[in-house]
């Protein structure tokens, strides 16, 4: 049954149908599977599925994209209300846009993607001041802190994850946490991210979720 | 409409004349243009065409006065008093230079009233809508309330980028390029001044002098960019709700280089740092507050523009939707012009369609309607699906005219057109839900902006681009914003009349509602819109 349960969300996903998809999954549950199953044998498959599409075929559709985040998101959101037990944290991450810059939908799809694959995310907000950043990730006990830049002014900016950087140093939490930014300016040119002192970067939300995961085990190994 | 083929050196130009338009008007909208300094009085006698083919009006006494009788023989006419009583072939041995200034077709201008008959010195007046992408402009005698000319060309200023990000970040990284930047859109204002004076009164110099006025809206950035600011405030998201200076710098420089001494140049204030006063201008032109409660309005462009009226506020915002609608981003994507593709029908069992163009020409690409036509005729045939995929992906893009390639709609094209209609919808729906409305309470809807005229309303209701609202209280008005901007300057004091819509109005900033992204994605899909949240 798991298999034709798999099947008919996979197929409602690439179809970007978010009412198709709930509709697979509050069956799946009235048929008796677990919450837990749902999220760890359906949803997180689909979403390694999707981040692996997207790494072959950069030029992927964005609204797609955009969609199937959404709808994996939504239905993590809603299962784990229903979960007997809560779930096992991979591991913590603050996440904002940088100070100056108000984009909010890359960040919002990166969350949506740590959520279903069981990352911790605090949403700091847009605009968030560098120091913030390493507050809010210390009062989390957050392996990382994630900035995102969707302008070559914030991105390469003094206020922003350049930073960020700096604060860590001196305030000797080097260790303990690391830098991922994305957004477009990072795009353009791959090696900005360590221009601006970041440990990682990502193409888009979806492989930022992966990129994410390798950083929390680099300092809280399993 | 008839038929009219203009052979020259350039090759031939097959175009639509509207009943009663001259030979001179409909060319002027072209990249054709007839010689030409009297503004079709017939007064000058430069703008010679040879009538090859087709029946016209007789010889006019300003022909006979111009044209030699063997001129007159061999079919030599003037194309401003030539009127074509149906389909008709001429011949134009020496065109005007070529210009990036055209008139503005005369069904994309709206009537404005105002006179002011008390001007007894400098009557003359111009209007400036500075967009992005485009300029527009009018000339006006204030005094009897008459519109001379218009001109429409691109804002020069695209060298450094077609959004507004772009240019701000240039003038950041070298703030010596803030003059640079204010003086490319400065000259391009008073070229197109020269041009219509040159063109249409046949006085250059002595009627510069005779300008009283120079009245400016645009986005909040291009007009700070004009002033010579520079507007590197506004990449700053504090300063976005506090005052921006866009009152010109040096203006005492800007009468000598225009050559304009007696003109007061009025820069009109933004409503906020992210709305600028080419909305206010949509707004005087649409009169929206006499209108009743539910009343909304779209200035679609690159950064669309949006109010509200829900009787007794005026909720206004804007969201940078992309310029997919100016059809750029668009693999075969080009603006308003003969050629553009701007409506799409399904044609015969065998699933062709007919795509019909600006001015009847070639197909040449898309324009904004065009592309929103397409997206929705082909999701309708099941070509396209709702996610924005096509059901059989077509390589290299599906061709809605076979023997075309450039009628080729890619999913690049579809996801760009999926993301610049979902920005739009979902800040309509945001507005909506601020005023504690829903889609079942708009009672008009205005569409300025780039999709002109040719915009299909139930085509675009069906892909979720426009709500749901009978189509006859939509108004596509294609140029409200110079409309605008004349009724300002028209009016016995403009600024004020501008000031009066921004004390009603409140701007809202998006990126700080919280829900917005997730409004935004609902609305990506391609079908109609979802219920307001």
């Amino acid at each position: 049954m798991l298999n034709n349960i798999i099947k008919a969300y996979n197929e409602a996903v690439f179809e970007t149908d978010s009412e198709a998809a709930f509709s697979v999954v509050n069956q799946a549950l009235a048929d008796g599977i677990t919450a837990e199953d749902i999220v760890f044998q359906v949803v997180i498959p689909a979403v390694e599925e999707m981040m692996s599409r997207i790494t072959k075929d950069p030029d992927t559709n964005l609204a797609q994209h955009f969609m199937t985040a959404q709808i994996a998101a939504s239905v993590t959101e809603k299962m784990l209300e229903k979960f007997q037990h809560p779930p096992e944290i991979i591991g913590r991450v603050v996440i904002g846009t940088a100070s100056g810059d108000l984009h909010s939908l890359g960040k919002r799809i990166v969350m949506g993607c740590l959520k279903a694959l069981m990352v911790d995310v605090t949403d700091l907000g847009v605009n968030v001041p560098a120091e913030r950043f390493v507050d809010e990730a210390v009062a989390f006990d957050a392996q990382v802190i994630a900035v995102s830049a969707m302008m070559v002014h914030t991105a390469t900016g003094p206020k922003g994850a350049m930073r960020v950087r700096e604060l860590l140093r001196e305030r000797g939490l080097e260790d303990r946490i690391r830098i991922v930014v994305g957004g477009a300016p990072y795009r353009f040119d791959e090696q900005l991210y360590k221009t601006v002192g970041a440990d990682a970067w990502a193409a888009d939300g979806v492989s930022a979720g992966k990129v994410i995961i390798n950083l929390i085990r680099e300092v809280r190994p399993s | 409409m008839a038929t009219l083929l203009v052979r020259s050196e350039q090759g031939t130009l097959r175009l639509q004349l509207a009943a009663g338009e001259s030979v001179r008007e409909c060319l002027d909208a072209t990249d054709l243009r007839v010689r030409a300094a009297c503004g079709g009085s017939g007064s000058c006698g430069a703008c010679l065409v040879r009538l090859e083919q087709g029946e016209a009006n007789p010889y006019t006494l300003a022909e006979y006065l111009k044209l030699t009788p063997d001129e007159r023989e061999q079919g030599i006419r003037l194309a401003c008093q030539l009127r074509p009583l149906g389909d008709a072939e001429i011949r134009l041995e020496h065109p005007a230079p070529p210009s990036l200034w055209h008139s503005i077709p005369a069904e994309n201008l709206a009537a404005v009233q105002g006179r002011r008959p008390e001007l007894d010195r400098h009557i003359y007046g111009v209007a400036v809508d500075l967009g992005t992408t485009h300029i527009r402009v009018a000339l006006w005698d204030r005094k009897h309330g008459k519109r001379i000319a218009t001109r429409r060309g691109p804002n020069p200023q695209g060298v450094f980028g077609a959004d507004v990000l772009n240019r701000l970040d240039a003038v950041q990284r070298r703030p010596q390029r803030a003059d640079e930047l204010a003086g490319l859109a400065r000259n391009a204002i008073v070229h197109a001044v020269r041009d219509i004076l040159a063109r249409d009164v046949g006085e250059v110099t002595p009627m510069l002098a005779e300008i009283g006025q120079v009245m400016i809206v645009g986005n909040t950035a291009m007009l700070a960019l004009l002033s010579g600011h520079g507007g590197t405030a506004l990449l700053e998201p504090d300063n976005w709700q506090s005052p921006i200076d866009c009152r010109p710098r040096n203006e005492p420089d800007w009468h000598t280089l225009w050559a304009m001494p007696h003109a007061e140049i009025a820069l009109a204030a933004p409503l906020a740092g992210f709305v600028g006063s080419d909305l206010t201008a949509d707004l005087i032109a649409s009169e929206l507050t006499a209108g009743p409660p539910g009343s909304l309005l779209l200035d679609v462009g690159t950064n669309t523009e949006i109010a509200l009226w829900d009787g007794s506020t005026l909720h206004v915002t804007s969201v940078p939707g992309g310029p997919a609608f100016e059809g750029v981003g668009i693999r075969f994507g080009m603006a308003a012009e003969p050629g553009a593709i701007c409506r799409v029908r399904p044609e015969g069992a065998a699933g062709g369609y007919l795509c019909t163009t600006i001015a009847d020409a070639d197909a040449r690409g898309f324009c904004g309607s065009g592309l929103a036509d397409a997206v929705a005729v082909l999701l309708g045939t099941g070509v396209l699906k709702p996610s924005g995929r096509f059901a059989v992906p077509p390589g290299d893009g599906f061709r809605l005219d076979p023997a075309n390639p450039r009628s080729a709609l890619t999913g690049g094209d579809v996801d760009a057109f999926q993301r610049a209609k979902a920005a739009t919808a979902a800040a309509m729906a945001e507005l909506l839900k601020l005023a504690s409305m829903g889609w079942g309470d708009l009672q008009r809807l205005c569409v300025c902006g780039a999709f002109g005229r040719t915009l299909d309303i139930t085509h675009a209701q069906a892909v979720g681009l426009l709500p749901p609202i009978a189509p006859e209280r939509v108004e596509l008005r294609a140029d409200a914003t110079l409309a605008g901007c004349e009724r300002a300057l028209l009016a016995e004091d403009g600024i004020a009349l501008l000031a009066a819509v921004g004390s009603r109005s409140h701007a809202i900033n998006l990126s700080q509602i919280a829900s917005f992204d997730d409004t935004y994605i609902r609305h990506l899909r391609l079908r109609p819109v979802p219920p307001v949240e």
